[in-house]
């Protein structure tokens, strides 16, 4: 949920809250003041009745409005202390029975007791209460759409600069030459943060471009001892020729040597694709260099009398031409390498995937663990361990999908473009 | 043929330098930034052999010099930068090849020939090995006027072998340049013993003498005398 939508949903629910309690006290106080008045006039028309009565020894004669009439009758009881009350009265000029606020009081005319009711119509004052009460339900509602409006507006343009931020941090690559700048905004929480993220991302950037100089310083460092144990071996070679146990260890040592910088290449490649070294903006036509690489490659699958079947349309990416490569060689290369002889490969392109699937040599491949550095199935293979690590990495920096399954005896590697 | 080799590394440059010398090549050898560039602008070579990384400064900067006096010398770059960038940037600055550290001295001789021969005789060359005759522009190999019938992979291991001529070749080596990366797929060994085998039936049968020898647990020679 929106930051925007939480907080405006717990206002309008304390607004429309207060908005209700308010209106109820707002009635009961309008009530009241209203009543108030009707039994005021009630009171004062009770006095003028007695005053007349004690001037005139006589009743008065009836003046019915719409609003107000008076009915006597002779009574024998005698009523103390008259309060106005609620009733239903009989408006003789309405000619309907209404709610009326009356008064009823006592009173002797000429040795007579006389009950004398005053009715006043609480019509009127209905009406205005109820003016009155959807007048502010107006108003209650105006307020909150107002209310509603405005914070979204408001609040949206003050979001922006937070927004801004959000969409540069997205759009920052580790890679990039320069660390991230973000501007200021004039507002302090954003520029807070801003500021924390910009200091955040330099002290990240400065340590990258450390840790970046150092691989590839690390990589030349190592290479080169490795370049001299290689020469030094091959020389060592052509003096020791007709030794067969000495050239033997020299062999082993020259073995191990180049397995050593090809690991040491492979990892070098691991760590830029997690830097996310590479641009993939190159068009690559992957049918194309599928089929060289198989081409390349025809001599290794003749030779374990591999049975392979190509199915293929033509595909072009937006990729990085040399990861193109070492992915398709990896992926071919893997499956020459792990298919028993005489199996079957087959390989399919089209506009969504690259799948290659191989007869198995034996169980289902752990799911979690092929993936893996150093990972082999059997660790006698020659390979390095890293070859599917590579393309997984390949695969996570362009966006695809890379998944393995078992079925029917066979290996499926597919490589999702989308 | 003048080769000037570049390369901090001293005994890494010791043993390019006896190798191709070895080979028949007339060899200089720097070992920083400043005395390459006096080396540089002072001779010209049939082809350079050149460190990205030196002391004092950066192969890619001699290579823009050499560009920039248009000197007609080749350039095979020599880095441990496998870094696919270098790569690129050194090609694109007119280097002539790229080879990663570690090599083989083998191939990098392979390699430094291949430059001789396209920047002496526009790749016209041909290579003689007793009666055998490599062309390496027509792809074609003639043993006394007859022309022999070879594979691609047997065409490279005989050019390999013939340019290495005399020197213990190991099977790694071998491995390496003929299938690169994928040298240590696991029956390349047997690949190679196979293509030795075919290569000399063929050479034989056409009236070569032998002149390659299996060295027993290492890998192969063309010994010619």
């Amino acid at each position: 949920m929106k930051l925007l939508a939480k907080y405006n949903r717990v206002n309008i629910v304390t607004t429309i809250l207060i908005f209700i309690a308010g209106s109820i006290a707002f009635y009961f106080v309008l009530y009241y003041v209203l009543t108030d008045q009707l039994d005021r006039g009630l009171r004062v028309e009770q006095q003028e009745i007695v005053n007349y009565v004690n001037k005139n020894n006589a009743l008065p004669e009836i003046h019915s409005t719409k609003h107000q009439w008076m009915e006597f009758s002779q009574t024998n009881v005698a009523i103390k202390d008259p309060e106005p009350h609620y009733g239903q009265a009989y408006n003789i000029l309405e000619q309907e029975k209404e709610v009326v606020r009356q008064l009823t009081f006592t009173t002797p005319v000429n040795g007579l007791l006389y009950r004398i009711t005053v009715n006043q119509s609480v019509t009127e004052s209905e009406d205005l209460l109820e003016l009155i009460i959807m007048l502010t339900m107006g108003m209650i509602a105006l307020v909150l759409i107002s209310n509603y409006l405005v914070n979204r507006k408001v609040v949206n343009k003050l979001w922006e600069p937070f927004y801004a931020t959000i969409n540069n941090i997205r759009n920052h690559k580790l890679a990039a030459q320069e660390p991230l700048h973000l501007p200021s905004s004039h507002i302090e929480e954003i520029d807070l943060l801003n500021d924390s993220i910009n200091k955040m991302t330099s002290r990240i950037h400065r340590d990258y471009i450390n840790l970046r100089t150092f691989t590839e310083n690390a990589s030349h460092e190592m290479q080169t001892p490795l370049a001299v144990i290689r020469s030094k071996t091959e020389n060592l070679l052509q003096d020791t020729e007709g030794q067969e146990k000495t050239m033997k260890q020299l062999l082993a040592i020259e073995s191990a040597a180049m397995k050593l910088s090809r690991l040491h290449q492979s990892l070098l490649l691991l760590t830029k694709l997690e830097n996310r070294q590479f641009q993939l903006n190159e068009e690559v036509n992957l049918e194309m260099m599928l089929r060289e690489k198989l081409e390349e490659k025809e001599t290794l699958i003749a030779a374990r009398s591999l049975a392979l079947q190509t199915y293929t349309t033509e595909v072009i990416l937006s990729f990085h031409h040399h990861l193109a490569e070492i992915l398709l060689n990896n992926l071919i290369s893997n499956v020459i390498r792990y298919t028993p002889e005489y199996g079957n490969v087959t390989i399919s392109l089209d506009q969504q995937s690259l799948s290659v699937s191989n007869t198995a040599a034996g169980d289902p491949l752990d799911n979690e663990k092929i993936f893996q550095r150093f990972y082999k199935a059997e660790q006698s293979s020659e390979g390095t361990g890293l070859g599917l690590s590579i393309v997984k990495e390949i695969c996570a920096l362009a966006g695809f999908r890379f998944s393995y399954k078992y079925d029917q005896g066979e290996h499926h590697f597919l490589i999702n473009f989308s | 043929m003048k080769v000037l080799i570049i390369e901090d590394e001293q005994a890494l440059n010791q043993d390019i330098t006896d190798f191709l010398t070895g080979s028949g090549y007339l060899c200089e050898s720097v070992s920083g930034y400043q005395d390459a560039l006096e080396k540089i602008e002072y001779y010209s070579y049939d082809c350079i052999v050149l460190d990205i990384m030196l002391p004092g400064g950066s192969g890619l900067q001699l290579l823009q010099y050499l560009k920039q006096d248009k000197k007609n010398d080749g350039v095979i770059i020599i880095s441990a930068k496998g870094a696919l960038e270098d790569k690129i940037e050194g090609l694109q600055s007119g280097a002539d090849d790229y080879l990663t550290k570690p090599f083989h001295l083998s191939e990098l001789g392979v390699r430094v020939a291949a430059i001789i021969r396209r920047k002496h005789f526009n790749g016209q060359n041909e290579i003689v090995a007793g009666e055998i005759r490599i062309n390496t522009t027509g792809k074609t190999v003639t043993v006394n006027d007859t022309q022999l019938d070879l594979t691609q992979k047997e065409f490279q291991l005989l050019l390999f072998l013939a340019i290495n001529r005399n020197r213990v070749l190991s099977k790694n080596a071998i491995a390496e340049h003929l299938w690169g990366d994928d040298m240590d797929f696991p029956s390349s060994y047997d690949f190679i013993y196979a293509h030795i085998k075919n290569l000399r039936k063929k050479l034989i049968s056409a009236g070569s003498e032998d002149y390659i020898k299996s060295i027993y647990g290492a890998g192969y020679k063309m010994q010619l005398p």
